[in-house]
């Protein structure tokens, strides 16, 4: 835990006056700024585009044959067959597929980059078991060259966490897969932050090894407890202050912890929970362990058993972000069937997600995607290619908090979008052309569209 | 649950069938032969004593008939280079017999294989038919001996051992890559010298040399490959100079920046093992991967073996790796020689690899295009036996796709 010393604003504050403010004067309010590092992301130039006669997958399960899609300005202004949109330019969509921009939920780019060198892992503050305090976004690295390569995948947004070493790993930050030379550059407008925690078997190796708690899985539980019941208290001192000086009197503000401020952005809502937890028995745990503080348990990564509780993750609204077919690892990823994605998807109100963890297949995340949908319709399924791109898009959003702005292809929504060659669930499906916000950020034919780190630059 | 069929049942039994008949017809298949014979289509193979004894005979005699509806037949395919048999849970030390301290060059942990890992039967499920499985060594450079063996979760399926001996080279965490490749020189000079000095010797009597110089000295005779693990374009210079200097039976692997040596690689006429989803620079090492590699170093002459990346437990996965490559401009018969023809040869593996006359039956029936994600392994023969695809993963997911009044620990 935090033990900073009292702001010296709050120190300055005489003791005799908290309570009685018999002056009638009260200190100017103890205020913080929720958004220190903001975004200066502005589109790239933006196109007024209609593509015409392809094969659309809207992300919210519907698939339109034969046609058309209009953006102006960023935003989709029509959808739906023999469209006119006189000013704009024509993009031939014929045996082309269409979707939303991909987004994954679980990324490391940036804070572990390539190259993977001693002074680029930066993506884990492994000194605490509870380090809320750190935000990933002061470890972006915008010159990875793995944010090019994802974007030649079709991803457009992508979430980079903290990694898995810690209890409380600390904040995510949601990205635009725009290039840029600052993290600012980036980010993605107004999303929510995410706070990442782990479950399993990482946090107790990592700190029992060095004798000390977590060294189990009922140290970890205990960890999340302990920090949850000093968050509500956080909350609870925060919220009498607020109540006090609303109410005219001069109280002294509690300390500010920058470590609880993650924690109670959680408790009020506005902070997501994206909790790395592979196990039913602790997803189910960990669920609870939210009403038990008053937090919603948000998503559940890596979730290798999700379809042991598919039901319980759906009447709870509790999103899974999976892999396809990870396994073996670790223990606890030792249980993993291909079916998965498609079983936690098969409740009412579910919310299954393909992710990636990784720099690899986050350049493939349609095809990650189409292993499952494959895979279950072998096996007694009978899903759709409109049921599979809302793993990778619709849903991913919804995890995030984007769903209002970005995640499917609707009248009014963010222009993220992709054409692919081909239908996307194929291996020899590729991303012909990439926009986010109506601008075009990659062409697989046009070089001018491809951009090219810094790193990369000039190598020989 | 809403979007279930009900077939399950039906489609577990769907893969029974033309079990261990004493010879097998499989007739009407679209057979990738590896050979130069090509592509037949509408074949028939013969498969008798696990071995394949006729293709488009003149008349079908044999105890069973399959009829393979025109789908596609090829060689099992065979992966290389990761740790099968030797891991069951990665992080499981206890579970884990392809690393060990005190390994040298003499460390060979075929002994440890395992053929009844749950990883085996998911190999067979991508269509692979056997592997070659390296060791990880120690903190010696030189990491130990590979064997390859088949996916048929039988105990004898080892297949042969002691195949190649395995060199890391390349970038140091700590030190200097060159002190690893003079020791590497050095080792091989001393082994040339000490065969000069034994044949001079001959009549004396002569002290036996010790394993390790033995195993050095089937290097330089060339009786035993050498594989070596590089990426950067010197390092692999270096090696091809070696092979030069010592007659070297070399095999290079990962090469991630071989695209920028591709005329020296084909001119030493050395195969490269690589992963067909490299294209990040891992390190300074690696600059010049891309997906576009294989398919060029292939076009280019070079004998390409293509890998899965990564944890061994994803091996199932080459048939996809052969997919990316072809996506990104391998030529299709080239990936499935990668797979295929080319790990055989490479390895040594004379019988497999390629469908002929002679060959052993290690044969897959796919649904359709090998390579694509929409297709499965619907028949896989192990010389000539057929084996079921089938694993825990399929018992659990029966098990929780099923409905019970009990809880599902009853459901078996």
């Amino acid at each position: 835990m935090q033990k900073m010393a009292k702001t010296l604003h709050a120190s300055l504050i005489g003791v005799a006056l908290v309570g009685c403010n018999q002056s009638g004067v009260q200190d100017p309010k103890v205020e913080f700024n929720k958004d220190p590092y903001p975004s200066t992301y502005q589109a790239l130039p933006q196109q007024n585009i209609i593509i015409k006669g392809a094969t659309v997958l809207t992300g919210t399960g519907e698939r339109l044959d034969n046609a058309d899609v209009v953006f102006k300005d960023g935003k989709i202004i029509a959808l739906g067959s023999n469209l006119n949109a006189p000013d704009a330019t024509i993009v031939d969509g014929t045996d082309k597929w269409i979707t939303p921009g991909l987004i994954d939920v679980h990324s490391h780019l940036g804070v572990y980059p390539s190259p993977s060198v001693e002074s680029h892992a930066d993506g884990n503050e492994m000194t605490s078991p509870n380090t809320s305090e750190v935000w990933a976004e002061h470890s972006v690295w915008p010159q990875d060259p793995g944010f090019e390569t994802a974007r030649a995948g079709g991803v457009t947004t992508l979430q980079i966490l903290p990694g898995s070493a810690n209890l409380f790993g600390g904040r995510s930050v949601t990205l635009k897969n725009v290039p840029s030379h600052t993290m600012q550059g980036m980010k993605f407008p107004a999303a929510p932050y995410g706070l990442k925690m782990a479950c399993g078997e990482n946090p107790k190796r990592v700190y029992g090894s060095q004798k000390q708690a977590p060294g189990t899985r009922m140290g970890n539980m205990a960890g999340y407890r302990m920090a949850w019941s000093e968050a509500v208290e956080y909350k609870r001192a925060w919220e009498k202050y607020d109540r006090d000086y609303a109410a005219g009197k001069n109280p002294e503000a509690p300390a500010r912890d920058i470590e609880l401020d993650t924690l109670r952005g959680v408790l009020d809502g506005e902070i997501l929970i994206h909790n790395h937890c592979y196990k039913a028995e602790e997803m189910a745990m960990m669920i609870d362990l939210g009403k038990e503080f008053g937090y919603h348990a948000g998503t559940f990564h890596h979730a290798v058993e999700a379809y042991k509780i598919g039901d319980l993750l759906a009447e709870n609204a509790n999103c899974a972000a999976m892999w396809p077919d990870w396994w073996g690892f670790k223990m606890e990823a030792y249980d993993m069937v291909f079916e998965n994605v498609a079983i936690v998807d098969s409740f009412e109100n579910s919310c299954a997600i393909v992710h990636s963890d990784s720099d690899k297949t986050i350049q493939r995340l349609n095809q990650e995607a189409g292993k499952v949908l494959y895979n279950a319709n072998q096996n007694g399924f009978d899903l759709t290619e409109a049921d599979a791109i809302s793993w990778i898009t619709f849903n991913a959003a919804k995890s995030l908090g984007i769903e209002q702005t970005t995640g499917s292809l609707q009248v009014g929504k963010k222009a993220d979008i992709v054409i692919w060659n081909q239908n996307p669930f194929s291996v020899y499906a590729h991303a012909e052309q990439v926009f986010v916000d109506g601008a075009k950020v990659y062409d697989r034919f046009d070089e001018k569209y491809q951009a090219k780190s810094d790193f990369l630059l000039g190598q020989q | 649950m809403k979007l279930f069929k009900a077939s399950l049942i039906a489609l577990g039994l769907a893969s029974a069938g033309f079990a261990n008949a004493a010879s097998l017809a499989i007739t009407n298949a679209k057979v990738h032969t590896q050979t130069a014979q090509g592509v037949l289509d509408n074949a028939t193979i013969i498969i008798e004593d696990g071995k394949i004894s006729a293709i488009n005979p003149t008349s079908i005699s044999a105890d069973s008939t399959l009829d393979a509806q025109g789908k596609v037949l090829t060689p099992g395919f065979i992966n290389s280079l990761n740790t099968l048999g030797l891991v069951e849970v990665s992080a499981v030390k206890r579970s884990q017999d392809a690393h060990d301290d005190d390994a040298t060059i003499t460390f060979d942990p075929s002994t440890a294989f395992n053929p009844k890992s749950s990883l085996i039967p998911l190999m067979r499920k991508g269509g692979i038919t056997s592997n070659v499985t390296m060791p990880h060594g120690g903190k010696d450079m030189f990491k130990g001996l590979l064997f390859a063996a088949d996916t048929s979760g039988q105990f004898d399926s080892l297949v042969e051992t002691r195949l190649g001996v395995l060199v890391e080279l390349g970038a140091e965490s700590k030190g200097s890559r060159a002190m690893s490749l003079q020791k590497l020189t050095e080792k091989l000079t001393d082994a040339n010298k000490a065969l000069a000095k034994a044949k001079k010797d001959q009549a004396k009597d002569k002290k036996e040399p010790k394993r390790d110089e033995l195993i050095l000295q089937r290097l330089v005779k060339g009786e035993q490959k050498l594989i070596a693990y590089v990426d950067r374009a010197t390092d692999i210079l270096a090696l091809l100079k070696l092979k030069q200097q010592f007659n070297l039976d070399l095999i290079l692997a990962s090469a991630d920046d071989a695209i920028l040596v591709t005329e020296q690689i084909v001119a030493a006429k050395v195969p490269v093992i690589v992963n067909a989803d490299a294209n990040l620079p891992e390190g300074f090492d690696s600059l010049h991967t891309s997906l576009s590699n294989p398919g060029k170093l292939a076009k280019a002459g070079v004998q390409v073996v293509l890998m899965t990346s990564g944890d061994t437990h994803m091996g199932y996965e080459l048939r996809h790796q052969a997919g990316i490559a072809v996506a990104h401009g391998m030529d299709y018969q080239s990936a499935l020689a990668a797979v295929t023809k080319n790990p055989a040869q490479v390895f040594g593996l004379s019988e497999l690899g390629t469908i002929a006359v002679g060959q052993q039956a290690d044969l897959v029936l796919w649904s359709a295009d090998p390579f694509e994600l929409s297709t499965k392994v619907e028949q896989l023969w192990i010389q000539g036996q057929a084996h079921s695809t089938e694993s825990r993963i399929d018992k659990l997911r029966d098990r929780y796709m099923a409905e019970s009044e009990l809880p599902r620990a009853y459901i078996k």
